[in-house]
């Protein structure tokens, strides 16, 4: 290893991570009004720029000039301290994901436990917003995305465990890596086997839990609108209330390239395989890096960043089309139906890995995940919706029952059960 | 006021005190649909206890109306429920009109129903897309506005406004039917069709929407009649009680109305009946426009009116309910009193009632399906 090339692998990391953070909200924030407005049968912005492409530079250039307002109320010191404890999780869970063999900060061995571990940080920035504004809404906000945030951490990790399982058997040494690059490589070498084919139940459930991690529509309860008005972000203004913003729009890329990374096979794609293929081959250790590598590394980085913006892309169809869920339904998927499931999945997964003989061992997993997709797909739409089709819903069925025994009950009894007092109340009218 | 809302506390066998926490929703508040206030009682997300405040809004449109000659009185009507203001407006000339004992002429009363289902459709659809809306889902609501706004853009034509239209008279309408309209409207007609079906598509078979109203907000038919509830509400819970159908008046007497009944009683079912009356609107404007007749728009009526001394009282089925005008005439100019039967504000008096043991994201379901306007609360 030699001193030039770590110094020009760092700052190149460093430019491109600090390009990516600051630009991604920009992107993400015109996109997501562009795309809305599409689907929605509207225009969106287009005052400012061609297409309205420099809307959001206006709007972050709003947001840096505008009054830092606080309520006379506020616990100050976690009031501050909150917006920064809720974005520095996000900044630094950037250090490990691989966006290309050579725009990776850190290649670090535990990168699943301490991806997990950062966006469980989030949670307490979250709260302490919400205590710290003094704000009964806030509270209620923050409290909500305490009970939302904890309980989707489980069925996330859960999730992820099946890629880990299954680069254990593909790594053929039988032990598993929990390295987001090592489970890159896994998903590329010799052939395309990217664990999405192999695991979608668990990209699914990662997904939805991704949402809720995030607080995105149907899970957005902690700023529910409708409700409470913004949640946790009710006191928060200017600056800090786009660090909420910003940290929100991290979070989204992040959760985006870890399914990226773990699921969608990372940087690989056309062209990027076949060279990291023939690289490996013919490995020129000591890191000197010609011209077909850059063209490899940018490759790759496209590669990466299409995946994830159209993961991205799925995060606003999802919120341009479903409505929310409520809090208590919330934690009755992530516990009832989604742990359940993952947990199964887990079992299912590793029983396969070890039972079935080895050319056809990947074929009857996937099938297999495929088929438990289907089922979760077919029991999340009839555990949480009733027919719309006709049928009378249980508590009309109860109360016509009951009707039909009280006549039962009335022919039979007295006549006091007729209104003698209805009459003389209308005469005196 | 304050020892209204006065917090409960209570103790547990620990001696651990949890307090129940007291919640303004409103009158600023982005989901209740204007200036209502709502004092909630918290029990944890659980509200025990409901009150609303109203007022808000009010802006004297009776006694403002005891202050007008008859004619003059119909556009402040316009400002009573701000989402139906040709219904609102055909009430009140309707009820002037039972006063003096004057009958439209027929191509009048067709087009007063014409642009009446028109303005009934258009309350609807604000009311599905803002409970949407409530819902966390966004788009529906845009659709909507969509549909809406050719219906406002009609009603600019035909009454030179797209919102406060002051457009009925007392004995017929104001304008006739301008060139190329009805064709403009059996275009829109057609459209909405399709968008009717979109809204459906996207919104009825959606299990997270089945999920957040159906079993909330349960109103049984002896709750909806002892409470006065009409329209949507009433026939969403199994009343079969339509003032089109009931006690037809002006073209309904010929045009029949085919009455929207569920049985569901919740919130899911107000949904459907709004839903499935626009449908009903959608042919009651063909049939009506088929049989348009031909003929004066206005019977001659003097400028300043007269009513002989009396008290009459005039129903029409709004977009929310029975929209009732009391009118006492002392024989001059001006109605010596004026009450509006506002089915907002009659529907309002069960939300505590549904309120209570709900969690707290029910709320807004729960208010969104009554479907309130403020303006007719406080008038």
């Amino acid at each position: 290893m030699n001193i030039g090339f770590e110094i020009v692998h760092f700052v190149v990391n460093l430019l491109f991570f600090i390009l990516l953070i600051s630009t991604n909200a920009v992107i993400m924030v015109y996109a997501e009004r562009k795309v809305m407005a599409y689907m929605q049968d509207r225009i969106g912005p287009k005052h400012y720029g061609p297409f309205g492409l420099l809307q959001s530079t206006y709007d972050v250039m709003k947001l840096l000039l505008k009054e830092i307002v606080r309520s006379r109320d506020t616990d100050n010191s976690v009031f501050i301290v909150a917006p920064m404890i809720f974005f520095a999780p996000v900044l630094t869970a950037f250090v490990m994901l691989p966006f290309s063999p050579f725009v990776t900060q850190s290649a670090l061995a535990t990168g699943l436990i301490l991806y997990v571990a950062l966006s469980s940080l989030d949670v307490i920035g979250v709260f302490m917003a919400g205590w710290g504004s003094n704000n009964k809404y806030a509270l209620i906000g923050g409290l909500r995305s305490t009970a939302q945030m904890i309980s989707y951490e489980l069925p996330l990790l859960l999730a992820l465990m099946g890629p880990v399982m299954l680069t254990s058997f593909v790594s053929h040494g039988g032990v598993g890596s929990i390295s987001f690059t090592d489970i890159t490589h896994a998903q590329l070498a010799p052939s395309w086997r990217w664990f999405v084919l192999l695991q979608p139940l668990g990209l699914m459930i990662y997904y939805i839990c991704g949402l809720a991690e995030t607080n995105r529509a149907p899970f957005d309860l902690p700023e529910a609108e409708s409700e409470l008005v913004a949640g946790y972000l009710t006191e928060y203004s200017g600056m800090r209330w786009a660090m909420f913003f910003l940290g929100e729009y991290g979070n989204m890329l992040i959760v985006s390239a870890v399914a990226t990374v773990l699921f969608l096979g990372g940087w690989s794609g056309p062209g990027a395989d076949l060279a990291f293929w023939h690289r490996t081959v013919t490995a020129n250790p000591g890191g000197i890096f010609s011209v077909a590598d850059i063209i490899f590394n940018v490759i790759a980085l496209f590669w990466f960043l299409v995946k994830v913006y159209i993961l991205q892309f799925i995060f606003i169809w999802v919120r341009s089309t479903l409505p929310r869920l409520r809090a208590d339904q919330l934690m009755q998927f992530a516990w009832l139906i989604l742990i359940p499931f993952t947990l199964a999945n887990i079992l299912i997964t590793a029983a396969l890995l070890l039972a079935v003989p080895q050319p056809y061992t990947l074929w009857v997993t996937g099938i297999v995940n495929f088929v438990l997709l289907a089922f979760f797909i077919g029991f999340i739409s009839r555990a949480i919706g009733a027919s719309p089709k006709g049928e009378l819903p249980p508590w009309v069925k109860m109360r016509q029952q009951n009707l039909a025994r009280q006549a039962a009950i009335s022919a039979v009894a007295t006549p006091r059960l007729a209104k003698p007092e209805s009459e003389p109340e209308m005469a005196r009218r | 006021m304050a020892t209204q809302f006065q917090n409960s506390t209570s103790e547990n066998p620990e001696g651990l005190k949890t307090e129940e926490m007291i919640l303004n929703m409103g009158p600023q508040h982005p989901s209740t649909h204007g200036v209502l206030r709502l004092v909630l009682s918290l029990d944890g997300e659980t509200v025990t206890h409901c009150t609303p405040v109203i007022g808000y809004l009010h802006r004297g449109i009776e006694k403002i109306l005891e202050n007008r000659p008859y004619m003059g009185g119909i556009r402040y009507m316009d400002n009573a429920d701000y989402l139906s203001p040709m219904l609102n407006e055909t009430a009140y000339a309707g009820a002037v009109e039972q006063l003096m004992g004057i009958e439209p002429p027929r191509r009048a009363q067709y087009i007063r129903l014409i642009t009446n289902e028109m303005q009934r459709i258009a309350s609807h659809l604000v009311a599905v897309g803002t409970y949407m809306l409530d819902l966390g889902a966004f788009t529906p609501i845009l659709y909507a506005f969509r549909d809406r706004e050719g219906l406002l853009e009609m009603f600019e034509e035909i009454g030179g406004s797209r919102f406060n239209v002051n457009y009925m008279r007392v004995g017929g309408v104001l304008h006739d039917i301008p060139v190329g309209w009805l064709q403009r409207l059996e275009t829109w007609l057609d459209n909405f069709d399709k968008s009717w079906q979109e809204l459906n598509t996207l919104i009825t078979g959606n299990e997270i929407f089945m999920k957040r109203t159906q079993g909330v907000g349960y109103i049984d038919p002896e709750q909806a009649i002892a409470y006065g509830m009409t329209g949507p509400i009433a026939r969403a819970s199994g009343v079969r009680y339509d003032l089109r159908v009931n006690k037809p008046y002006g073209a309904y007497h010929d045009i029949k109305t085919e009455m929207v009944v569920r049985e569901d009683g919740d919130a899911f079912g107000r949904y459907m009946v709004r839903l499935y009356e626009m449908r009903e609107s959608v042919r009651l404007i063909r049939t009506a426009m088929a049989q348009l007749p031909g003929g004066p728009i206005c019977t001659r009526t003097p400028i300043a009116l007269r009513p002989p001394r009396g008290e009459t009282y005039f129903a029409v089925e709004s977009s929310k309910g029975e929209l009732g005008i009391y009118l006492i005439s002392d024989g001059s100019e001006y109605p010596w009193r004026a009450k509006i039967r506002g089915p907002s504000f009659v529907n309002l008096q069960i939300v505590p009632e549904l309120m209570r043991g709900h969690k707290m994201g029910d709320v807004v379901a729960i208010l969104g399906s009554i479907d309130l306007v403020l303006g007719e609360v406080d008038r």
